[in-house]
């Protein structure tokens, strides 16, 4: 594509058009811009456009900048994975071309304006992932060569910010030697340029305090700057403390406590720039005194110091987060290190805990806010972990790393301050909740945490007592929207202790923990289900606590209360309460007049969500519920599915009319249940889907076909004859031939065929068998993973257990003479061991027991050898663990990794079958395979012992008659 | 539970729990707590203390005996001044006293080098920009032409070492003079001159790799190499130290090539075995950067019996200064070539017993860079043979490790997790062992170590995360009667591991997600 001006001109007139409100205009420039991409020459002129000095609108400039961004993402990379559903990847940028951007980047991005330099140096620090430092080595010398004449700060912080977008990767990368070497590099080339423009503006910001402070807008970018210092001196000292850092030490560390104990102009106080600095610096201070206590010892006490100090300074800037947990951060690496003993003395311990630790516990009004506005963040951040950057959070850390040392100080002053504060609370209430929040707050963060996010709280107080005395007036408090932060802290105890409590205790709140489920403050509701969802997976030494009997009583006021959560506004979709619904659907046996009401309710919802799906972890937890709900109410009385049928079909139907391709997965398994269910003759509608389920169209989305799979099986199970008529299995074996010709589905196809062999007779496959032999084998010579070897070895234990070994062998060979016995020698055996799962482990070995015990090819005299390691293969595959036995196979792509944006198969839990193995009847393979061969040698006396005496191996033949022994069997 | 984690199958096409499967199997399974870890790119310092220095000066030690100690004491910005000065004068001298034809204008010449040379020697922080500036440099080549006598070569070699011992810019003027100081390196100049243009070149060398590159395509590395061999215990010193200098990488050519010279590999061998310490420690320093970058130098050292010679010195010597580059060698020596692990250090022999017995003495020294040098070695030992693994473990090693990952400063700390976590695990290599080896496993639980690697798992550097939660993964399939979640959890370990769920390291991340789903999962289904 030629730069000229024309084409300069349409690129600017397209870009501007992609800015339109209007569909028709937009849609016209993004095909044509996207067209435009795959031509040569097209990333210059767009970065021409973005350079141009004419007066171009900084909005064409911005988004020229963007997609400029988008298309080095998408195509600077030589080997771009194929994109899904058969679409070629985008062709990658032609190396000249590379070349040219390499060279223009860093220019361009100087002159431009800030929101485009930062597209700019988002697209170099993509380059810079694939190029850097070795395919590029003029980048780092022309950004050392400008920042060293820049004068300007706004071009100063681009080209920083650049440097440190690069060498961000050395924060959270191995020390390997490619790493090291690259980073050697940077090193080499930028720490001393590094230190050079820290002091230079280290000075120009002592001038401009000195004289009056000057521009408050240049003071502000200097300080930018000398944070961007700090964050590349973090990336650049990740590894190890390096050479060069080590001898300036002092330099560095001299600035860096400037920083922390200067007060600046207000001007950069209030607005939190000042703070940002030197959070950058604790981080710093953070990582040195992790990593290299010995180094920065001498520095220690006054960091120590000066940090304290900060904490302790009340802040005039709004909020002071980010500081105050990069500080405590700081402290609580002190106080778990060599050096703990700077907080050994009582008055530091005490002054720790009450000027820092509790002060931050305290509900703030951030938390407050985020609490009424933002529910699902503050879920998250609040019980499920997501809050290890939070203040909260960050101050238990401390508190728990002065512990490391100082127990049972530290557990005094919180158990006082716990005290403290739930007295101050009971004298006056409405006033000071937020003491009683905070006590509750430290005891669950304080606690262990154990398996099933149950809690411990080990040394601190007695559960119980707390529980009795401060948890549950909350929960009998009659208002369900009074202080509704403190109910939430009562129920997250709750539900955290559950374990701990009495069962005949806590049986008593379960109506007061429903009541709240009416609360309107959507924590508390969300945690009121969350509380009883706990209760009921609670186990006790493996079994649950509460069985369906302990629970029926409350089932009409759960089920009406919980379905009543959904109309409270932004929880019409409350994944909480849904995935509550779905345990209790799944735990509780559900009375027949009130199942009719459910279905209703949850088909309901179901139309409504597929209007717009949204929320997919609610979106499944409905599936689960209505599956769980057709599971156990029809296991006890079938008849009730025709109110699922008139329920569900509906809604199914227009999942599959209106191609909500995100639910089919769904639809599949909900129809694959009820045609299970059902009895035979199948109404038209389903014979209608089945059609449907024939259609290789179906078949073409991967995360359709382990669902269609399941249906399929389903329908062969109830109806194998309908299959026989009108072609059906050739259409199936059609789609198994579709399957198996891709790694990526093979599994399924074996999966369908498998179906096929397990539940038709031989008869009606019979037509078909030399096809399908002739599929496997040609794959298995072009390409002979593990993975499918062990998929065929299944499928061929699966044939011979069901059908017999005489067809298996005579099948095989009327495809090739003698083609069993070398399968047999090539593939069988020798992969004999890399199957792995119970259920197939049995398969596998009873199918070669029976072989080696029934079948004359391998009874033959001529075949000793087969027969012995055969049984080598069988006795190892019995005793040795999976692991040894296994290797990774990492030949064949995972599917699930080629799943990421369209919709992915997740199976359902309560739709899922019980049955999945083909051989129920045998119990135990090693028992199988001991009676086999004593039978076997009971007929010939003395031949098969002898055998086995001779070529068995030692280990292998120990086992053997370790096993004899076990089952009282033997070899004669 | 169970059929949560059965593997992938056509009978269970369940595709979220093959997403499970595979990161366990990527990045859980993967343990590579048995990984043998080199140290080839230095980042850090060497810690090599004043002696050994990348660069030095060479200062003159008579002069400081007769009139240095007051004045050195007396160099403060007046006397800066006035040195400056007298540098100036003396390069002006020497320039005219070059340009100058008559009767004894050789001495005269010698005279104005000689006290150029002095001042250049005088104090820790010499004119050096002065006398470049002034125009020192083309002078002293000229001054090294062939034919001048050898009390010129010297003091014209010791001004440029002095210079070259400068910062980088200075080092760089000195370019035209390498030619003719590598040519004095050959056979016909004498001991006193050779010396010290290899201490002038050393200093070059010591710039970084670009001289050195120039260096080595001017020939430098022959005569160097061939001078290491002289019994002239100075001579083979300093052309040691040079040597080290120039073959230090990252590059590693340099490395290989000198190898390859005849009578490279007997010379150090030859070194090491006499008494004298500062000769073995420059040695040995060549050695680390050899063992460190060239798999062909790694393989002839081991071959032709260097690790008896370096086990020796490790046990024989209380010298911080030779121990360090003595164990970074052994500790690359085991890691680079399995030789020396399967044929040298065989368990058994007298000597694999000293290692670990001097490397136990190391570990308890109070020198924290023997603790953590001694420590990543046997960190690469305990990730040898199962037999070595019980060696190292019914040793002393064992209870030092375990009070080191207690209480001793991080980076110790992290290589004795490293050197424990090893014990543990069995090389994957060897099929008929278990991939646990369960009693090393419980007796270190059991004295208490898993505190200390989950303390380093809330560390920000990500290696010694990854060690902890490789541990952490060893106690919860490892321990007997699946003992092992209880114990993580007593020890808030769930805690640490959730501290990952978003972590920047994508390794890291899934394994730790992946342990805790596998161990610590709710209980999805019910009907287990």
């Amino acid at each position: 594509m030629d730069c000229n001006t024309v084409t300069l001109e349409t690129l600017s007139q397209c870009f501007l058009a992609t800015l339109s409100p209007l569909p028709e205009p937009r849609r016209h420039a993004e095909s044509t811009i996207a067209t435009a991409a795959d031509q040569p020459g097209f990333s210059l002129a767009v970065i021409r456009l973005i350079s141009a000095p004419s007066a171009i609108d900084d909005q064409i400039r911005h988004a020229a900048a963007v997609n400029f961004k988008n298309h080095i993402r998408s195509r600077w990379s030589p080997s771009n994975p194929p994109t899904r559903d058969g679409i070629p990847p985008h062709s990658p940028i032609p190396d000249q071309e590379k070349e040219q951007i390499k060279n223009l980047i860093v220019k361009c991005m100087l002159s431009a304006p800030l929101r485009v330099q930062s597209q700019l140096s988002e697209a170099l620090s993509v380059i810079s992932s694939y190029d850097f430092p070795k395919l590029w080595p003029n980048l780092l010398p022309e950004l050392v060569c400008a920042i060293k004449s820049a004068t300007d700060y706004t071009v100063i912080n681009g080209l920083l910010g650049a440097v440190n977008s690069i060498f961000k990767k050395f924060r959270f990368t191995y020390g390997t030697t490619d790493i090291r070497l690259d980073l050697k590099y940077c090193l080499d080339n930028f720490a001393a340029p590094l230190l050079e423009v820290f002091l230079r503006t280290a000075g120009g910001i002592v001038n401009a305090v000195s004289s009056g402070g000057g521009s408050p807008e240049i003071l502000r970018r200097m300080f930018e700057s000398q944070r961007l210092c700090c964050r590349i001196f973090l990336s650049l000292n990740s590894v190890e403390l390096p050479e060069f850092f080590e001898d300036h030490m002092r330099e560095w560390m001299t600035e860096f406590r400037i920083y922390l104990t200067t007060m600046y102009p207000a001007v950069i106080e209030t607005d939190g720039t000042a703070d940002n600095l030197r959070a950058a610096v604790c981080e710093n201070l953070q990582l040195y005194m992790n990593k290299n206590e010995e180094e920065f010892k001498d520095y220690l006490s006054d960091f120590t110091s000066a940090v304290w100090t900060l904490l302790m300074t009340p802040s005039t800037s709004g909020s002071r987060d980010r500081l105050t947990i990069t500080a405590i951060k700081f402290l609580t690496t002190i106080s778990t290190s060599v050096h703990h003993s700077l907080f050994a003395s009582p008055e530091a311990l005490q002054q720790i805990c009450h000027s820092i630790v509790f002060p931050n516990i305290r509900a703030q009004d951030e938390d407050e806010e985020m609490f009424e506005m933002n529910y699902i963040e503050y879920i998250r951040r609040d019980i499920e972990g997501s809050d290890m950057e939070t203040r909260r959070r960050i101050v238990c850390e401390l508190l728990k790393g002065i512990a490391v040392n100082y127990r049972e100080q530290v557990m005094a002053i919180v158990v006082a301050h716990v005290q403290t504060m739930l007295s101050s609370y009971l004298s006056k209430p409405v006033e000071n909740w937020k003491d009683k929040d905070c006590a509750i707050y430290l005891v669950v963060s304080l606690s262990t945490k154990k398996a099933s996010g149950q809690m411990e709280a080990a040394h601190l107080i007695d559960v119980v007592n707390f529980f009795a005395s401060a948890i549950v007036p909350e929960l009998q408090s009659h208002d369900v929207n009074a202080a509704p932060m403190l109910k939430a802290g009562a129920l997250k105890f709750f539900t955290v202790f559950q374990s701990q409590i009495l069962k005949q205790n806590s049986v008593l709140f379960i109506s007061d923990v429903i009541r709240f489920l009416g609360s309107e403050s959507n924590v508390v509701h969300s945690y009121a289900a969350n509380c009883i969802e706990k209760l009921l997976i609670l186990k006790d030494n493996g079994l649950p606590r509460f069985s369906s009997s302990d629970i029926t009583p409350f089932v009409q006021s759960l089920i009406t209360n919980l379905f009543k959560v959904f109309q409270f506004p932004e929880s019409q979709e409350n994944h909480y309460v849904m995935k509550c619904v779905m345990r209790l659907l799944s735990v509780v046996d559900i009375s027949d007049e009130v199942v009719s009401p459910c279905i209703g309710h949850l088909s309901m919802m179901l139309s409504e969500v597929c209007k717009n799906p949204k929320n997919p972890v609610f979106n499944h937890y409905l599936f689960e519920a209505i599956a769980a709900l057709i599971g156990k109410s029809c296991e006890k009385n079938p008849t009730l599915i025709t109110v699922f049928e008139s329920n569900l079909f509906p809604v199914l139907q227009s999942i599959l009319v209106n191609d909500i391709t995100e639910f089919w997965p769904y639809a599949f398994q909900l129809f694959a249940q009820l045609v299970e269910i059902s009895r035979p003759p199948l109404a038209q509608n389903y014979m209608q889907l089945f059609e449907l389920l024939l259609s290789p169209d179906s078949w073409k989305r991967n995360a359709n076909v382990p669902a269609l799979a399941r249906l399929l099986q389903a329908y062969l199970k109830k109806v194998p004859n309908e299959l026989n008529s009108q072609g059906r299995l050739t259409q199936v074996l059609g789609i198994f031939n579709k399957l198996i010709s891709q790694s990526s589905t093979e599994e399924l196809g074996f999966y369908v065929l498998n179906t096929v062999v397990e539940n038709l007779n031989y008869d009606v496959i019979l037509p078909y068998i030399q096809n399908i032999w002739n599929v496997l084998f040609t794959r298995l010579q072009n390409q002979r993973t593990v993975r499918f070897i062990k998929s065929l070895l299944i499928f061929m234990s699966l044939v011979l257990v069901k059908h017999g070994h005489l067809v298996l062998v005579d099948s095989v060979n009327v495809v090739q003479a003698n083609l069993f016995r070398v399968i047999l020698e090539q593939v069988w055996i020798p992969n004999l061991q890399s199957i792995t799962g119970f259920v197939e482990m049995k398969l596998a070995a009873v199918a070669s027991t029976k072989l080696m015990c029934e079948s004359s090819s391998l009874l033959d005299d001529s075949a000793v050898q087969v027969w012995i390691s055969m049984l080598e293969n069988i006795v190892s595959l019995l005793v040795k663990p999976e692991q040894d036995r296994v290797f990774e196979d990492t030949d064949v792509p995972d599917i699930s990794e080629n799943t990421g944006y369209t919709p992915s198969f997740v199976r359902l839990r309560n739709a899922g079958k019980k049955e999945e193995d083909p051989l129920k009847e045998i119990k135990d393979p090693k028992e199988f395979l001991v009676s086999s061969l004593a039978s076997l040698s009971a007929n010939t006396p003395g031949k098969w012992s002898s055998v086995i005496k001779i070529h068995l191996n030692a280990n292998n033949k120990a086992a053997l008659h370790e096993f004899c022994s076990t089952y009282n069997r033997s070899i004669v | 539970m169970e059929d949560e984690h059965c593997s992938s199958s056509p009978f269970a096409a369940d595709f979220s729990s093959q997403k499970r499967e595979g990161i366990k199997s990527s990045a859980v399974h993967n343990v590579a707590v048995l990984r043998r870890r080199e140290i080839a790119i230095a980042i850090g310092k060497e810690r090599r203390d004043a002696l050994m220095l990348t660069k030095r000066l060479c200062r003159d030690v008579t002069v400081n005996n007769d009139e240095g100690s007051v004045e050195s004491d007396m160099i403060v910005d007046e006397g800066k001044t006035d040195l400056n000065n007298q540098t100036l004068r003396a390069v002006e001298n020497l320039k005219s006293s070059m340009s100058y034809l008559g009767k004894g204008s050789l001495q005269k010449k010698l005279e104005a080098l000689k006290s150029l040379r002095r001042l250049l020697s005088k104090t820790n922080v010499p004119s050096i920009e002065v006398a470049i500036q002034a125009g020192a440099v083309p002078l002293l080549v000229d001054c090294l032409s062939f034919g001048a006598s050898d009390e010129q070569l010297l003091e014209t070699a010791w001004c440029l070492t002095n210079i070259a011992a400068g910062r980088t810019e200075q080092t760089e003027s000195l370019m035209p003079a390498l030619p003719m100081l590598i040519a004095h390196l050959g056979e016909k100049s004498s001991n006193r001159v050779t010396e010290q243009c290899a201490w002038a070149l050393g200093n070059v060398a010591g710039e970084g790799q670009h001289p050195r590159n120039i260096l080595l395509s001017q020939g430098v590395l022959l005569p160097l190499a061939r001078l290491m061999q002289s019994d002239k215990a100075s001579t083979a010193r300093t052309s040691a130290w040079a040597l080290s200098n120039l073959i230090k990488g990252p590059e590693s050519k340099a490395a290989t090539e000198l190898i390859k010279i005849n009578g490279v590999s007997e010379a150090i061998l030859r070194h090491l075995k006499k008494q004298d310490e500062e000769l073995a420690t420059e040695v040995s320093w060549v050695v680390v950067y050899m063992s460190a970058l060239s798999q062909l130098a790694t393989s002839m050292l081991a071959r032709n019996g260097i690790i008896p010679l370096l086990v020796e010195k490790l046990q024989g010597s209380e010298s911080t200064q030779m121990l360090i580059p003595v164990l970074r060698s052994l500790g690359n020596f085991v890691a680079a070539d399995n030789y020396t692990i399967n044929s040298v250090l065989v368990v058994g022999q007298n000597m694999t017993n000293n290692v670990i017995s001097a490397l136990v003495k190391c570990l308890q020294s109070g020198h924290r860079i023997l603790k953590k040098e001694a420590g990543w070695v046997m960190s690469n030992i305990t990730a040898g043979s199962i037999e070595h693994k019980k060696l190292a473990y019914s040793s002393e090693a064992t209870v030092v490790l375990l009070h080191l990952l207690s209480i001793a400063t991080f980076e110790i700390k992290k290589e004795a997790a490293y050197a424990l976590g090893n014990l543990c695990v069995a090389p994957r290599e060897d099929q008929s062992q278990p991939d646990v080896i369960t009693d090393h496993l419980v007796s270190i639980v059991e004295r208490g170590c898993l505190k200390g690697f989950i303390s380093l798992m809330k560390s920000p550097d990500i290696e010694a995360a990854r060690i902890g939660l490789q541990f952490l993964e060893l106690v919860l399939r490892g321990m007997p009667n699946g003992a092992g979640p209880k114990l993580v959890e007593k020890e808030d370990g769930i805690d640490a591991m959730e501290r990952f769920q978003f972590h920047e390291n994508e390794e890291i991340r899934n394994m730790a997600n992946g342990l805790v789903d596998r161990y610590f999962g709710e209980d999805y289904g019910l009907d287990d």
